[in-house]
C-alpha cells in the first residue's frame, strides 16, 4: 500500500497565483524519495501543501488512504507527517530540550525516553542540550529540526531542502542522518537543491517543473539520464 | 549620611518598589505583544479593572490583601479574554495598528464602564494604618513591602510557569516561532487566550498593587499606562526579563527625577525613556527574546 499519495494536485498562496498545476506524487513505506528541479518548480510548495500549511484548491493527499488534505497543520502532525521547514524551523530562545520537548508536543507521554533516543542519535546535540537553539550552526540546526521532527515517531519524514546553506562538510555529515534516520525505519521525502546527493541516497526521485511532473523514476535512472544530468546535475 | 545622599538612597529605593510594581502590567503587555503581535494598551482599563475587583473583595466583603489580589488577577483575566474574543480578535486579521488602535478603543470603554458602576471619586483599600520602618536613614512603608513581595511573588510564579510547565514552554513556543508551533500541534487558538488571561490577570494585579500604594479611581490604569509601556519598550517590548529591566530603569528614573523637577513632570520621563530607546537601541535593552 503507498503510505503517501498525492493526485492532480493545484495549489499556491492565492487562487490567482497558482504554483502547483496538477502534481502526482507518491511515497511507499520505508523509502527516501527526492523532489528535485529548478527554483520556482513548486518543491517547497508540494511539502507545505502536504502538511497542511496550503490548502489546495483541487487534487487529493492520503496518507494510508486517509484524505489529510484541508486538514490543520497539527492534525496532519497527529496523523503521522511531520514536516520540517527550509528556515525558521527551531524555537531560537529555547534550550535544544525544549526544543525537543516541542516537537513531541502533540504526544506528551514518552517525550523524556525519545528525547534520550534523539540525543544518541544525535551526540552534539546532547552535548549543547541545555544552549538556545540560536546559538547552534546552520547544520546543528537543522540535525534539531530533524530530532524535533522524529519527536512524534511519524510515519513520513518531509524535509524541505536540508542541505540549504550549509557548507559542504555539513551538509556531508547531514544527508548522512538522514540515511541513518531511514535505515532506522523512517520514510523521507526530501526537497533537495542539490540534486546530485538527492538522488545519490534516495531510492526514487520526482523531478518538477514550473509546477508539474516533469521525469518521475528510479533515482538511480535519473542520474544516469544524460539529459538529466546536463540540465539538473550540471553536465 | 549627607543629606543629598540620604535624599538619593531613598528616592532609588522608592523607584525600586515603583518599579517593581510596574513591572507586573508591564510584563501583561510584553507577554501579550510576545504572542499576539500587538501592543494592547487595553492594559491601562485592565489594571483598573483589577484594582476595582480588589476593592469589592477588600472593602465591600472585607477580605484581607493576598486574597482580594488573587481575585484582582482572575477577575481582570477574565475580562482580558472575554474583551480579546469578542473585541480584539475580529481586529487581528487587519494587522496590528488596527488591532492597537481598537484595543485603545476597548480601553475607553471599559474605563467608562468602571465610572457606570463605581462613579468617579477616588476610593481607598481597607489597610491598617501602620508607622514606616527606619532603615539607615531611609523610609520603608510595611505595606510598600508588602507589595513588593507579591510582585516579586507573582513574577516567580509566571517565570516558574513559563519555564517548567508544558504550557508555559507552548507559550513561548508561538512567541518564538508561530508557523512551527502550529506544524507542531500546539493550538494558537488555546496560547491566544492563556496569554490574554495571565497578561490582563497581571494587569489587574498591577493595577491593584498601585491602588495600594496610593488611591484608585477609573483613571487609575490609564494614568499609569504611559509608565507600562515605557517599561516594556526599554526592556524590548516582547521580552520578560526586558519589562522587569525596563520598569526599574522607568520607576528608579522617574524617583530620580524630582531631584530636578516637579512631580508634574514625572510622566516625562516615560516618554523620554521611550525616545531615547527607539533612537539609540530600538530593540530595547533586553531585545526582543521572549524569556
Amino acid at each position: 500500500m503507498t503510505l503517501l499519495n498525492v493526485a492532480g494536485l493545484v495549489a499556491g498562496y492565492s487562487a490567482a497565483d497558482e504554483i502547483l498545476k496538477g502534481v502526482d506524487f507518491a511515497i511507499e513505506p520505508g523509502e527516501i524519495v527526492g523532489i528535485i528541479g529548478p527554483n520556482g518548480a513548486g518543491k517547497s510548495t508540494l511539502l507545505k501543501a502536504i502538511a497542511g500549511l496550503l490548502k489546495p484548491s483541487r487534487g487529493s493527499i492520503t496518507l494510508n488512504d486517509r484524505p489529510i488534505a484541508g486538514h490543520a497543520p497539527r492534525e496532519i502532525s497527529r496523523m503521522g507527517v511531520a514536516y520540517v521547514p527550509q528556515e525558521n524551523n527551531i524555537f531560537p530562545t529555547m534550550s535544544v530540550r525544549e526544543n525537543l520537548e516541542m516537537g513531541g508536543y502533540v504526544d506528551p507521554a514518552g517525550t523524556r525516553g525519545r528525547i534520550e533516543l534523539a540525543f544518541g542519535r544525535f551526540p552534539v546535540l546532547a552535548e549543547k542540550r541545555r544552549r538556545a537553539a540560536r546559538t547552534l550552526s546552520g547544520g546543528e540546526r537543522q540535525m534539531l529540526a530533524m530530532a524535533m521532527a522524529l519527536m512524534v515517531e511519524p510515519e513520513v519524514l518531509l524535509l524541505d531542502e536540508p542541505s540549504a546553506g550549509l557548507s559542504p562538510v555539513a551538509a556531508e555529515r547531514l544527508f548522512e542522518s538522514v540515511i541513518a534516520i531511514n535505515r532506522d525505519g523512517v520514510t523521507i521525502g526530501m526537497v533537495e537543491q542539490n540534486a546530485r546527493e538527492a538522488l545519490s541516497i534516495a531510492a526514487r526521485a520526482y523531478i518538477l517543473v514550473d509546477g508539474r511532473n516533469h521525469r518521475t523514476g528510479r533515482a538511480a535512472d535519473l542520474a544516469a539520464d544524460p539529459d538529466i544530468r546536463r540540465i539538473f546535475l550540471g553536465g | 549620611m549627607p543629606p543629598i545622599l540620604a535624599e538619593i538612597a531613598q528616592l532609588v529605593v522608592n523607584g525600586i518598589m515603583t518599579g517593581t510594581i510596574l513591572a507586573v502590567p508591564a510584563i501583561g503587555l510584553t507577554s501579550i505583544h510576545a504572542v499576539l503581535r500587538f501592543p494592547n494598551f487595553a492594559v491601562a482599563s485592565h489594571a483598573t479593572v483589577g484594582a476595582f475587583a480588589g476593592y469589592v473583595a477588600n472593602v465591600k466583603l472585607g477580605l484581607p490583601v493576598l486574597p482580594s489580589v488573587v481575585l484582582a488577577f482572575l477577575v481582570a483575566g477574565a475580562v482580558g479574554v472575554a474583551a480579546d474574543e469578542l473585541v480584539l480578535k475580529p481586529f487581528r486579521a487587519a494587522g496590528f495598528i488596527t488591532t492597537a488602535i481598537a484595543s485603545i478603543a476597548l480601553t475607553i470603554a471599559l474605563e467608562n464602564l468602571v465610572r457606570f458602576g463605581f462613579g468617579n471619586e477616588l476610593r481607598g483599600y481597607d489597610l491598617p494604618i501602620m508607622r514606616d520602618w527606619r532603615l539607615g536613614g531611609i523610609r520603608v512603608g510595611p505595606q510598600q513591602l508588602q507589595n513588593l513581595a507579591i510582585a516579586v511573588a507573582a513574577m516567580a510564579a509566571l517565570f516558574a510557569f513559563l519555564a517548567f510547565t508544558r504550557t508555559g514552554k507552548a507559550m513561548r513556543a508561538v512567541a518564538d516561532n508561530p508557523m512551527l508551533a502550529s506544524i507542531k500541534g500546539i493550538n494558537a487558538d488555546v496560547v491566544a487566550r492563556l496569554v490574554s488571561f495571565v497578561g490582563m490577570g497581571l494587569a489587574g494585579l498591577g493595577g491593584m498593587l498601585i491602588g495600594l500604594d496610593t488611591t484608585i479611581d477609573p483613571l487609575t490604569g490609564f494614568r499609569a499606562i504611559l509608565s507600562v509601556f515605557a517599561a516594556a519598550v526599554v526592556g524590548g517590548l516582547g521580552s520578560i526579563p526586558g519589562a522587569v529591566v525596563g520598569a526599574l530603569t522607568v520607576g528608579v528614573g522617574e524617583e530620580l527625577c524630582l531631584l530636578f523637577l516637579s512631580p508634574d513632570y514625572r510622566s516625562a520621563v516615560g516618554f523620554t525613556a521611550i525616545l531615547l530607546v527607539l533612537t539609540l537601541r530600538p530593540r530595547g535593552i533586553l531585545g526582543q527574546r521572549a524569556y
